[in-house]
């Protein structure tokens, strides 16, 4: 992170200052503003590995940004780094001279000397940041690559969601920026020197001792593939090509908003009828909606709620987030009574498809395999939680982030932009309301609660159904909600991204919060920007706004807005779990959490053991 | 003196066989160049601005190789050039040095060390190549020469060194720039390791240190140097809470037999400093100190609003972590002698005795002061003892300190705290010329107090041993002398009285009861303090000496550096019955005494970010409390702050006729 950002979007252009001359184009800059922003603004292109504008990031690691200057009043022709050299007064800049061409391919040659080049195996491959560099200065020989050396590096695969490989990492640091300052998780740290210097995991060398939840915000900046997700698509693939096996696809709400991109549809793009054509397409026996178990988790957590309110009891924290929860877990454990108990849409809808669905289609559970896609890594990890088991079977058989879903579709030939789109089909599980879609961000949750508690209180419906007072994007909401009849006002606060979450909750953990209900979303802008969403190269979060306004959208063509009037959702209730928090539903629908503090004291053996590069005397 | 053979400085190339005969002045200026150590001449040098060879015979492919396997080893990795060009250009090296074929060309190296100079982040990157291309641009037929043959070069000796300006310039030579880096990659823990290697006072250090690394940090030229006291007091701060790191015996190298035990006689910095090094090498160490308590100065000369007491005690109890012993109440000449330490077995003895006896002004009046008057030393004793609610002590009217510097800082803020209707400052220079720190001295213009600058006491006005006022005279600088520097004169005519109540001269220490200390064998100098040599061995065999009672009221810095050098020696002393020659000093006093740390300006724009600072109370508030002013930085301010090194790292290197000798590290 620089120290010292200047901003120059919508900047008063009288504020520039600063001549200078970039290729020969007097440029305008503002002070303390960089070369290679001040290049952008002129549409000069300069390549750059490292850097990354939209988390501020420009660490001058990879040095691939040089360009020529020559300072005013001086003679001497210097090579300097565009992305974190400020623009000076009378400044001459040459980004194409032959001098800059000739250094930022060494550079980007240096940068392979240590990098696995085995691109076909390389889930970036074709979408990778380093590639586009090296086409950029035309690399063309490779002569310093060391495969021993390179092979050296850590892969590390110890975690059910997440994997780490080293071989493919160029040091960008742009993971442990996003870590570190924006999720304030920190859970990166750089270890070693020289050619063995890495990310790693602070104080762990496996992800289930690390301070780690999984959010992937790491991957969704990532220029490479060193980091991603634990790719199960050739599971999956053995679930949908067995005959023996009934598959169960669901899909996250978010999901059918943030996928269109894969296939040059226009970001936003809402395609739940392309997804559940393709999904029928690729072998799924049953698709369903995870949406439809959202408007289930209104229920049971809405009643949880109202009994928690009435008992004085608060604040309550949602708990459809599995980065939350890990979250909470790991850094937070004392608020943890403090969590609904209710499973996330996830595991609710894995739950019911083996125990209620079979009862309705006529499948013995046990030839039944739940696929989840979800805009997530962290889901990975809940699928395999104890709590999520019954008798060593997991509830939730196999996680998809949406990009290995785009990879299962490539594998299987299929371009979702030119299929039929499709829909449910499913009389039980398939069907869901305005509220249960909005889950897929920051505040739907909320939203979709308040909806369905103001009812059971009141007797009636809400009347102005979308609460603008809920759908802010700032990283920490707050607003009170009249519920009307014996609840009254209550306080409610929402947090999406876990630099404010960790915020929100010190504040709540010290009193000087108070609030009734908080809505938690680990990643920011919610699930739409999930860690499992598709990557965009050289940005962050991108497509935020326009993934969002999809939701809303789908929420208002909804004739059913309202989780409780959701005609599937009664009939669940009806005919197999009697009623919310009922004895059933409890037993089906509610989990526990369980501290899992670490332990991070050291001795100062031990930290001596580890120090290197500074003379050490003991 | 040595002769440079040929060689290359800032640039200026000095080669016998040109025409020109340039012999550029830089080069035949070498001071100290002849041996490294006693009958060992050094054959060539090479560092961040060139190199010079003094014996033609010199290997430069082996010198040069051995240059970059230290910079190899030193690269942090984070950039690119640095982390690939170290190592492509020292295997290349070795490989040419051992007679073999190497992949890389002279011409491959060449593009390697521009790419490396040109493009690298740090100071290391940007240096290590400069001597390699001074000889592939000016001296490519010798190394084109030397791989002809084809066979492989004879081993040379010698050794390289890596430091940085802040390492230099700090007593202790902690690597700053490596706890620095540790914080950036999100190491607090391995930062304080780092510091813990030189001494066990890093919070204390943090908070308290006059910051010589500062002074010396490249930052400066671009806008201000770089937090680095307020980075140790961060990392320090992590000792606190659950994650403290634990001290355990399991970092002692060898423990000794229960024989081999050492006294040291004063737990002030220098003293703890001493022990904790005795003990890391597996001595058995007794710490003997006249008060009740551990730290010396730090304890009783610096108000807890800077220093808390528990931080200090945090400190100070690793002593007994590591298996040493404090004896409390035991003064030396008083209670116990050097012949008796001697007599109890102890193989050798450090004094840490500091000086604690505050210097009068010797001013008239001042003899018939019984009241009201303290020395500076005396009354942050008695401060000390308020605090810890030994004897409460209240101030009421003028408060009148005399003097400059650190400890008249610290009487002023104290005496505004004990609750004086005014503080005064009387100084005879002017506050440019104060020796306090710079924020000390902001900090009491913050409190209120009143500075009287171009002022010097010539009077003290008692009534029956009471002072009541305080006779002053104005002085004015005279004109510049020769060295530029100017003094002060008193103006005639111009004084006048001050009304005072309380009076505290703060102008300087020396070591206390002297005559005892004498009289065990120890010589004392003429300013009375204990006279030691380089190696702090004092007149008495085995017995060493180390901070104030050898140098005057110094720094704690000086008074740590001190000890962890006594404990080398001690070592020595007791294993080898001589102090050993130690290397990496001998390559300090090689760099200093020719100026070759360059203090260069930074050429390359760099964005301005401007330091952190220590969030500290409100005056209003801190005045009427001992609590500490200044608080620990955020988590955040931290990684900003440490993102502002420019690690100014240089590797330096000899080669030399015979093995250099092997000394303490």
């Amino acid at each position: 992170m620089c120290t010292d950002h200047v901003n120059v979007i919508g900047r008063d252009p009288a504020e520039a200052t600063i001549s200078l001359s970039i290729n020969g184009k007097d440029c305008a800059a503002f002070p303390n503003e960089t070369i290679l922003s001040c290049a952008r603004r002129y549409d000069i292109y300069v390549p750059t590995l490292c850097e990354l504008d939209d988390i501020d990031h420009t660490p001058g690691t990879c040095r691939v940004c040089l360009v020529e200057i020559i300072q005013a009043g001086q003679e001497k022709h210097q090579i300097v780094t565009s992305c974190n050299t400020p623009v000076r007064e009378g400044m001459v800049v040459q980004t194409r001279s032959k001098r800059a061409r000739d250094m930022q391919r060494l550079q980007v040659e240096l940068l392979m000397a240590d990098h696995l080049q085995d691109c076909a195996t390389c889930v970036r491959h074709g979408n990778c940041e380093l590639q586009d560099v090296a086409q950029f200065v035309g690399l063309t020989e490779n002569r310093f690559f060391d495969r021993a050396r390179t092979e050296a590096r850590v892969h590390d695969d110890s975690s059910p969601s997440m994997i780490r490989d080293m071989q493919r990492c160029v040091r960008c640091q742009r993971c442990v920026a996003v870590c570190r300052y924006h999720q304030r998780v920190d859970a990166l740290v750089l270890e070693g020197t020289g050619l063995d210097r890495l990310v790693a995991l602070r104080g762990a060398d496996d992800y289930a001792s690390s301070l780690c939840v999984s959010c992937g915000q790491c991957v969704l900046v990532c220029p490479t593939g060193a980091l991603g997700e634990r790719d199960e698509t050739d599971r999956a693939l053995d679930y949908l090509c067995d005959p023996e096996i009934t598959t169960v696809v669901q899909f996250a709400p978010a999901v059918r908003v943030a996928f269109g991109e894969e296939f040059d549809m226009p970001a936003g793009t809402n395609v739940e009828g392309q997804i559940i054509a393709a999904c029928r397409k690729i072998g799924a026996d049953v698709v369903l909606d995870t949406n439809f178990a959202a408007d289930v988790v209104i229920m049971e957590e809405g009643t949880e709620l109202l009994s928690r309110l009435k008992a004085g009891r608060k604040p309550t924290f949602t708990s459809c987030c599995p980065a939350w929860i890990n979250f909470a877990e790991i850094h937070y454990p004392d608020i943890l009574p403090l969590l609904s108990s209710t499973k996330s849409p996830q595991q609710v809808l894995s739950t019911m498809a083996k125990t209620y669905l079979p009862e309705k289609i006529g499948v013995p559970a046990e030839k039944i395999r739940v696929i989840s896609i979800m805009p997530c890594i962290a889901k990975k990890d809940e699928a395999v939680r104890p709590q999520n088991m019954t008798d060593g079977m997991q509830e939730t058989d196999l996680v998809l982030t949406t990009r290995e879903f785009a990879r299962l579709l490539r594998r299987e030939g299929i371009d979702l932009k030119t299929i039929a789109p499709s829909s449910f089909d499913n009389p039980y599980m398939s069907e869901y309301s305005g509220a249960g879609a909005i889950f897929g961000t920051t505040g739907g949750v909320m939203e979709a609660a308040v909806r369905t508690i103001y009812a059971v209180v009141n007797g009636k419906e809400l009347e102005d159904i979308e609460l603008e007072q809920l759908r802010g994007f700032e990283g920490v909401r707050a607003a009170t909600v009249d519920l009307g009849g014996p609840i009254g006002e209550v306080r409610v606060a929402m947090a999406h991204g876990l630099g404010e979450t960790r915020a929100l909750v010190e504040a709540v953990r010290s009193g000087e919060a108070d609030f009734d209900f908080i809505e938690i979303m680990a990643c920011p802008g919610g699930c739409v920007d999930g860690g499992g969403s598709l990557r965009s190269k050289k940005a962050y979060l991108p497509l935020a706004i326009k993934r969002r306004e999809t939701i809303y959208n789908v929420d208002r063509k909804k004739t059913v807005r309202q989780s409780h009037n959701n005609a599937q959702v009664k009939t669940l209730y009806r005919d197999f779990l009697e009623a919310p928090n009922s004895e059933k539903a409890h037993h089906l629908l509610h989990t526990h959490y369980t501290d899992r503090r670490r332990q991070m004291q050291y001795t100062v053996k031990e930290i001596w053991d580890d120090i290197t590069m500074s003379t050490m005397v003991y | 003196m040595a002769q440079v053979a040929y060689g290359v400085w800032d640039g200026v190339v000095h080669d016998p066989r040109l025409e020109t005969g340039d012999t550029g002045t830089p080069i035949t200026a070498l001071k100290n160049f002849d041996e490294f150590d006693e009958g060992n001449r050094i054959r060539a040098f090479f560092g961040d601005r060139g190199f010079f060879v003094f014996d033609e015979k010199v290997s430069l492919i082996d010198g040069l190789y051995h240059y970059m396997e230290k910079a190899a080893e030193q690269s942090c990795g984070a950039c690119t050039p640095c982390r690939m060009g170290t190592v492509l250009v020292r295997d290349a090296l070795d490989r040419m040095r051992r007679g073999l074929d190497s992949p890389l060309g002279f011409d491959d190296i060449e593009m390697l060390g521009e790419q490396m100079k040109e493009t690298s982040l740090c100071g290391l990157g940007q240096t290590c190549s400069v001597a390699l291309l001074d000889v592939l641009r000016n001296f490519r037929d010798r190394v084109e020469a030397e791989v002809e043959s084809q066979r492989p070069v004879k081993a040379q000796h010698g050794m390289a060194y890596m430091t940085a300006p802040c390492i230099e310039a700090c007593p202790s030579k902690v690597n700053v720039p490596r706890y620095i880096d540790y914080i950036r990659d999100g190491k607090p823990e391995n930062s304080l390791g780092v510091l813990l290697q030189k001494y066990p006072m890093a919070a204390t250090c943090g908070r308290v240190c006059v910051r010589y690394c500062e002074m010396a940090c490249r930052r400066k030229f671009v806008d201000e140097a770089v937090g680095i006291k307020t980075l140790k007091r961060y990392v320090a701060d992590q000792q606190k809470g659950p994650n403290a790191l634990k001290f355990t015996r399991d970092m002692i190298r060898t423990p000794l037999d229960k024989g081999m035990k050492v006294a040291v006689v004063g737990a002030g910095p220098a003293g703890i400093s001493c022990a904790y090094h005795l003990l890391l090498h597996g001595y058995h160490v007794d710490v003997f100190e006249k008060s009740d308590q551990a730290g010396g100065m730090a304890q009783i000369g610096i108000p807890s609003y800077r220093l808390p007491k528990d931080t200090l005690a945090m400190e100070t109890d690793i002593i007994v972590e590591l298996g040493g012993r404090f004896r409390y109440g035991q003064a030396l000449g008083r209670d116990f002698s050097i012949d008796d330490l001697f007599a109890q077995g102890y193989k050798a003895v450090f004094l840490g005795l500091g000086c604690q006896k505050g210097t009068a002004l010797g001013i008239e009046g001042e003899e018939a002061a019984r009241e009201g008057y303290y020395s500076g030393i005396d009354f942050l004793l008695r401060v000390h003892d308020h605090v810890n609610k030994v004897a409460p002590l209240d101030l009421k009217g003028e408060v009148i300190v005399v003097g400059g510097g650190n400890v008249a800082m610290d009487c002023l803020r104290s005496s505004v705290r004990l609750g004086a209707d005014n503080v005064h400052v009387v100084y005879r220079r002017t506050e440019a010329d104060m020796p306090a720190d710079h924020e000390e001295i902001v900090a009491a213009h913050a409190e209120d107090i009143r500075f009287h600058t171009l002022t010097n006491p010539t009077r003290l006005i008692t009534e029956n041993g009471k002072v009541t006022g305080v006779e002053l005279v104005r002085m004015e600088q005279t004109e510049p002398d020769a060295s530029g520097r100017r003094n002060v004169r008193p103006i005639r005519g111009s004084e006048f009285i001050l009304p005072s109540d309380t009076f505290i001269p703060a102008i300087g220490q020396q070591v206390e009861d002297g005559a005892l200390v004498e009289g065990d064998g120890i010589a004392l100098d003429k300013w009375r303090c204990v006279e030691a040599n380089t190696k702090l061995e004092t007149a008495r065999p085995g017995v060493f000496a180390g901070g104030d009672c050898v140098t005057g009221a110094s720094t704690l810095i000086w008074a740590m550096a001190a000890g962890l050098k006594a404990a080398r020696s001690i070592d020595d002393w007791i294993q080898r019955g001589s102090v050993r020659f130690f290397k990496r000093s001998r390559m300090r006093s090689l760099l200093s005494d020719n100026s070759i740390l360059a203090s260069d300006v930074v050429e390359t724009p760099v964005r301005n970010a401007y330091r952190v600072h220590n969030p500290e109370l409100d005056p209003d508030l801190r005045k009427r409390m001992f609590g500490e002013v200044e608080q620990t930085i955020s988590d955040a301010e931290a990684y900003a702050e440490a993102q502002r090194c420019m690690r100014c790292y240089r590797v330096y290197s000899v080669v030399t006729e015979h093995p250099i000798p092997e000394g303490a590290v």
